[in-house]
């Protein structure tokens, strides 16, 4: 073996380590957390002090994130519901606008996403409040639903340039109503998409902390402000429980997109 | 014509939903860093811009500003550094090897930033893994204190997004012609000089956006610094949130977040123009 195949084979070496060094970077919190989430110990310790599921009946047994955990599941619910029927009309619309417009309508369509969720919270703060809405469900609903939005839009916006414009045309021109096309042609194949923004704007919605931190109701809770709260003033692997229940929503997630569109194409 | 109105028309609920819960709003933080502060209540009467002033000559307001700036401009580079390697070996991977990879960035995406954040306080604990491993390997003899420190929040967000930056990047090197790599290798270029003058350049696409969206993310990101930065540090975020829900002085508060979205979008449209004439010598 020549100096040169050596030392090609360790820059080689060296460089696949980097690169597990770099992938084990992005998923060590993740794993750290669902980890201490199933420790059998009293203490939030890694590697886990045995297996149990006990921190987890604990945290069924605590009636302030239960209730939170409800809340975060109910908003989300009307989030995914909202943003999937509004951002499909919106695609809908796009496709009849020209190039040039629609990109400059899909920017205008992202904005939630592209300017910090911390700002936007603080407009929607002071909006809230002068259309008398200012510490309700629904203000808080409607900051959600805000900012789960672009994720909704773009995925079904790319789900209907997917297809292809002949198939509407030869469904009117065998004499479909522009509502038979809709049902029976573009619905069908949009599907994919429409349940990957689902999806998206679901796992958005769930996990949004500062909006919910600046719009947050009297007396309501959601999860992530409850985890936070419960993080300041105790350690303890019941937190772990429920940032798990995150953890395992995004997995469930990521699963689902897999199966109907692939992940390639989603991102 | 007739079947193009009523299905532009079907755009309308999208664009009044954002017309009214975010252009809206945003129109209302700039009238509301204006109006004149008055405790007990949202805002005094008037107009004033005393607000301005004082944070401009505030060193407390601006020093917070420049440290968030600061440490954006920080996490945007580690961002790229940690990034680029995972982008490039992202997008050489093809098959169920890469659908793999495609779910390890894709995953912590899809997890809230506070979710992540505890993972790192579960692991940088005075009595987690990292100290134990350390103690053990004998490379300290006391446990670090790594909590509260503006080093962790700068990990942490780091790792927030870093998924912002691969997925653009990857995306930009998939589209490179891998006949151009060949022809500069063949041509006799090194390694080194074909990745430092053909395919850096022609992912700089995926670079530019990557680096403005993190850059804009991290100024005004709040939970991480909240969460893990303790009080020893003040930062831009921080001292926003403060105002407007602790001491509820919501003119003021108004007027920190407004000066703090235009340094961003300054510091933006400057880098944009300056990474101009690159971008556009890669279009060509």
């Amino acid at each position: 073996m020549t100096v040169a195949s050596l030392g090609s084979r360790a820059s080689r070496l060296a460089g696949s380590s980097l690169i597990v060094l770099l992938y084990a970077f992005l998923l060590i919190p993740l794993v750290a957390v669902v980890a201490a989430s199933l420790t059998a110990g009293e203490f939030m310790r890694l590697p886990p002090e045995g297996l149990s599921l006990r921190w987890f009946a604990r945290f069924f047994q605590r009636g302030d994130l239960v209730e939170a955990l409800l809340m975060s599941l109910r908003i989300a619910l009307v989030s995914t519901l909202v943003t999937g029927i509004v951002a499909l009309m919106a695609a809908l619309a796009s496709q009849s606008l020209s190039r040039r417009m629609a990109v400059w309508f899909q920017i205008g369509m992202t904005l939630p996403l592209l300017i910090p969720e911390l700002l936007t919270a603080i407009g929607l703060l002071f909006f809230l409040y002068r259309i008398g809405l200012g510490k309700t469900v629904l203000g808080l609903q409607i900051g959600h639903i805000v900012l789960a939005f672009p994720y909704c839009y773009v995925s079904i916006a790319a789900a209907l340039r997917q297809i292809d414009p002949a198939l509407d045309d030869a469904s009117g021109s065998l004499g479909a109503s522009g509502w038979q096309t809709f049902r029976h042609v573009t619905l069908p194949l949009a599907m994919p998409g429409l349940v990957m923004g689902a999806v998206f704007a679901f796992i958005t919605s769930f996990d949004l902390y500062t909006v919910s931190l600046l719009l947050k109701p009297i007396g309501g809770n959601t999860l992530p402000l409850a985890l936070f709260d419960f993080l300041t003033y105790e350690f303890s692997p019941t937190a772990a429980a429920a940032a798990t229940m995150s953890v395992l929503l995004a997995f469930a997630g990521v699963a689902v997109i897999q199966k109907l569109v692939g992940l390639q194409r989603a991102f | 014509m007739t079947r193009r109105l009523p299905r532009l028309a079907l755009g309308l609920p999208a664009v009044l939903l954002l017309l009214v819960f975010l252009i809206l709003p945003y129109a209302e933080m700039i009238t509301m860093s204006f109006r004149t502060s008055q405790p007990g209540t949202m805002h005094g009467a008037g107009f004033t811009a005393d607000h301005y002033r004082n944070v401009m000559s505030g060193g407390l307001y601006l020093g917070a500003l420049a440290r968030s700036l600061l440490l954006a401009l920080f996490i945007t580079l580690a961002c790229l550094v940690v990034s680029y390697p995972i982008a490039w070996h992202l997008s050489r991977a093809s098959g169920r090897k890469a659908l793999l990879l495609y779910a390890c960035v894709a995953s912590p995406l899809m997890i809230g930033v506070l979710i992540r954040n505890f993972g790192w306080m579960i692991i940088v604990n005075v009595d987690g893994p990292l100290n134990r491993v350390l103690l053990s390997l004998g490379l300290i003899d006391r446990p670090l204190r790594l909590l509260f420190t503006q080093g962790l929040v700068a990990l942490a967000l780091v790792h927030v997004f870093t998924p912002f930056m691969v997925l653009p990047i990857n995306n930009a090197l998939r589209n490179i012609n891998p006949a151009v790599i060949e022809a500069s290798r063949s041509l006799g270029a090194s390694r080194f000089a074909t990745f430092w003058k053909v395919i850096l350049p022609l992912s700089f696409p995926g670079i530019q956006p990557g680096l403005i969206l993190v850059f804009v993310l991290a100024t005004a990101a709040y939970v991480t610094p909240a969460l893990l930065g303790g009080q020893m540090v003040t930062m831009m975020p921080t001292l926003v949130v403060q105002t407007l829900v602790g001491t509820f002085d919501w003119p003021l508060g108004a007027t920190l977040a407004v000066v703090m979205a235009t340094a961003a979008l300054i510091a933006v449209v400057v880098f944009s123009l300056a990474t101009q004439r690159l971008m556009e010598r890669v279009r060509a």
